[in-house]
């Protein structure tokens, strides 16, 4: 059962991995295609009109997909100063309620962007030509990581194993940059 | 009822420690639910809320800002603020604060500076003599002069919480005049602390030097230039700027410094990503929780409660000031900026404030924010960087909140001191 679990783990961290790198990926694609943008507007003398609609669904896959791993990575910001003052158990149970508003939000965000993207498989992307569907991919890939995550979060604190903290010491500060 | 749930829900989640992201999305579906929408509008507001190409502009800043820090553009900007101001009463604090000026107007990011700056000025600091609670104070507070000099990606972010109508071009050049304010009142504290301290001076290097150094900062320094005429001269996007500024870094660190390694690069790469793509869901949660309150006439009823207070502007700013300052002690800067521009926007343009001014104000107001316990990133990052206690650094450092709060006053209510330089450009 432990092992199972342990083997389960491995296989997550494989998962919220490769959604960082997926994402840095697009980070760069991103930027690649901006940049080309740009070029093709004062040197080439034609603005290239595949540039934005493609940054965008990139831009999808680099928000849903990052914030996926930073969910496992523990990474996201919030209000933590009531949860180390509170006595042991109330703590539990604040992290426990917490951990399934991330596991709820995950599942609508997979289930809802899964409507939206089975209703839009007729509409059309302009320029691409390619079914809206695409367009939400990224958001249901993400909510199906963002609960994954969260409920692998739940069941380690149930399983009173350690969480998945990614050594990040280093990297700390770094991640504190988004919000400032 | 709808309120409570949307308000208690928020409260709740944010309470127990949900992260900012979650406790939006999550309140959101809930009130959703209780007024018997499908909540599959709340969903594709999220998704609507990311698809806009002027937010591309604040993952391509923190990446760029990333890339600068590593490839060594910051420490040579370091290096020419040592020189020409280094000479003066409290030399290297001075300094410090004349480096997160230049730094500022390569990043948007009170954080990286203070990191990037704190990195390396702080051992600096502590080799000759200074206390280290002074170069924590000096470090910390000066990060925030970065927010205000442009580029300042938290100025796109109001910008589309305001629902992308200001002109991000006029809100760069506002946060100019109150950032070389804000510089000079902490060098102005940093002065007068130093005197009492006793702190040494620097030589100074003489002409010869500083001329040396400058050509070395160069191409940092040409990158403010180009980021900002850019924007400004509508040449490119805020967006484009910010990605241009990314291929730029990159140029420069690994063909003219030569100082970008592979693992450098992916490294900045999964930090920039790391930090922003939750910032990014943060934005995208409040445009469905922002669309709710809208929906719900919050800020119409927020502006008939502020009536029934004063009339009078001046009661009513100090108020919102006051209120962000308090919510700025204990949340980030970001989910604030996103949670309460559309409530106090109409607030106070019903008051006739511009919304390019209130942009200023907000921004330094939560600025100073992230500088207090018992939540402040930026004090977190100076306090880490230099290895002591938070109690320690905040029980010297109100000579340098007291400057940063008259100048928060100042650009309260002297509208001209953000208004006047956007003006000039029109």
């Amino acid at each position: 059962m432990r092992s199972n679990l342990h083997r389960l783990a491995a296989l997550l961290h494989l998962l919220s991995t490769a959604a960082l790198w997926v994402a840095g990926v697009g980070l760069v694609a991103m930027t690649a295609a901006t940049a080309w943008q740009v070029f093709g507007r004062y040197v080439l003398n034609s603005s290239p009109s595949w540039t934005e609609p493609v940054s965008l669904i990139l831009m999808g896959w680099f928000i849903f997909l990052g914030a996926a791993a930073g969910v496992r990575e523990d990474t996201h910001l919030g209000f933590d100063v009531l949860v180390t003052v509170v006595p042991a158990k109330v703590a539990v149970a604040m992290r426990f309620l917490s951990d399934l508003a991330v596991i709820v939000f995950g599942a609508g965000m997979a289930y809802f962007g899964a409507l939206l993207a089975a209703g839009t498989w007729s509409a059309t992307i302009p320029v691409l030509r390619l079914p809206g569907t695409v367009e939400y991919v990224s958001i249901v890939l993400g909510g199906v990581l963002i609960a994954l995550f969260g409920l692998e979060k739940l069941v380690r604190r149930l399983a009173g194993m350690a969480p998945a903290h990614v050594p990040v010491d280093e990297a700390r500060a770094e991640e504190a940059v988004w919000n400032s | 009822m709808e309120l409570l749930i949307l308000f208690g829900t928020f409260v709740l989640l944010l309470l127990i420690g949900t992260p900012v992201a979650f406790c939006l999305g999550v309140a959101s579906f809930a009130t959703a639910f209780y007024l018997g929408m499908p909540p599959l509008i709340v969903f594709q507001r999220l998704s609507s809320g990311v698809s806009s190409f002027a937010l591309m502009a604040i993952p391509f800043f923190i990446y760029a800002g990333d890339l600068m820090v590593r490839g060594g553009i910051a420490a040579r900007l370091v290096r020419l603020a040592g020189s020409i101001v280094g000479h003066l009463r409290g030399g290297l604090g001075q300094v410090n604060i004349a480096a997160s000026t230049l730094f500022g107007g390569i990043s948007g990011s009170a954080v990286a500076d203070a990191s990037a700056i704190g990195g390396l000025m702080i051992p600096q600091m502590k080799e000759r003599g200074y206390d280290v609670d002074y170069a924590v104070n000096v470090t910390v507070t000066s990060a925030v002069i970065a927010l205000l000099i442009p580029p300042s990606h938290n100025m796109i972010i109001y910008s589309i919480s305001a629902g992308g109508t200001i002109s991000i071009a006029d809100l760069f050049t506002a946060g100019i005049v109150p950032g070389l304010m804000l510089a000079a009142a902490l060098m102005l504290a940093a002065w007068f602390v130093a005197r009492q301290r006793g702190y040494p001076v620097e030589p100074f290097p003489g002409l010869a030097m500083i001329a040396r150094l400058a050509v070395a900062a160069i191409p940092g320094i040409l990158l403010i230039a180009i980021i900002f005429g850019g924007v400004r001269s509508g040449v490119f996007t805020a967006s484009e700027s910010s990605c241009i500024a990314i291929v730029y870094a990159l140029a420069v660190t690994v063909f003219v410094y030569r100082s970008m390694s592979w693992s450098d690069f992916v490294a900045a790469t999964l930090g920039a990503v790391r930090t922003t793509a939750m910032v990014l869901l943060v934005i995208g949660c409040a445009a469905a929780f922002g669309w709710l309150l809208a929906y719900l006439r919050v800020p119409a009823a927020m502006i008939a409660f502020m009536k029934t207070i004063s009339e009078n502007p001046v009661v009513i700013l100090l108020l919102i000031n006051v209120l962000l300052l308090f919510l700025g002690t204990f949340m980030d800067m970001s989910p604030l900026i996103v949670i309460t521009t559309p409530i106090f926007l109409p607030v106070v343009t019903a008051y006739g404030m511009d919304p390019v001014h209130f942009g200023a104000v907000l921004i330094l107001n939560l600025g100073i924010g992230l500088c207090t316990p018992p939540v402040g990133s930026v004090l977190f990052v100076g306090c880490a960087v230099a290895k002591i206690p938070i109690a320690q650094a905040v029980r010297t450092i109100w000579p340098f909140y007291l400057s940063s709060v008259v100048v928060l006053l100042l650009v309260t209510y002297i509208p001209e001191l953000s208004l006047w330089l956007p003006r000039l450009f029109h």
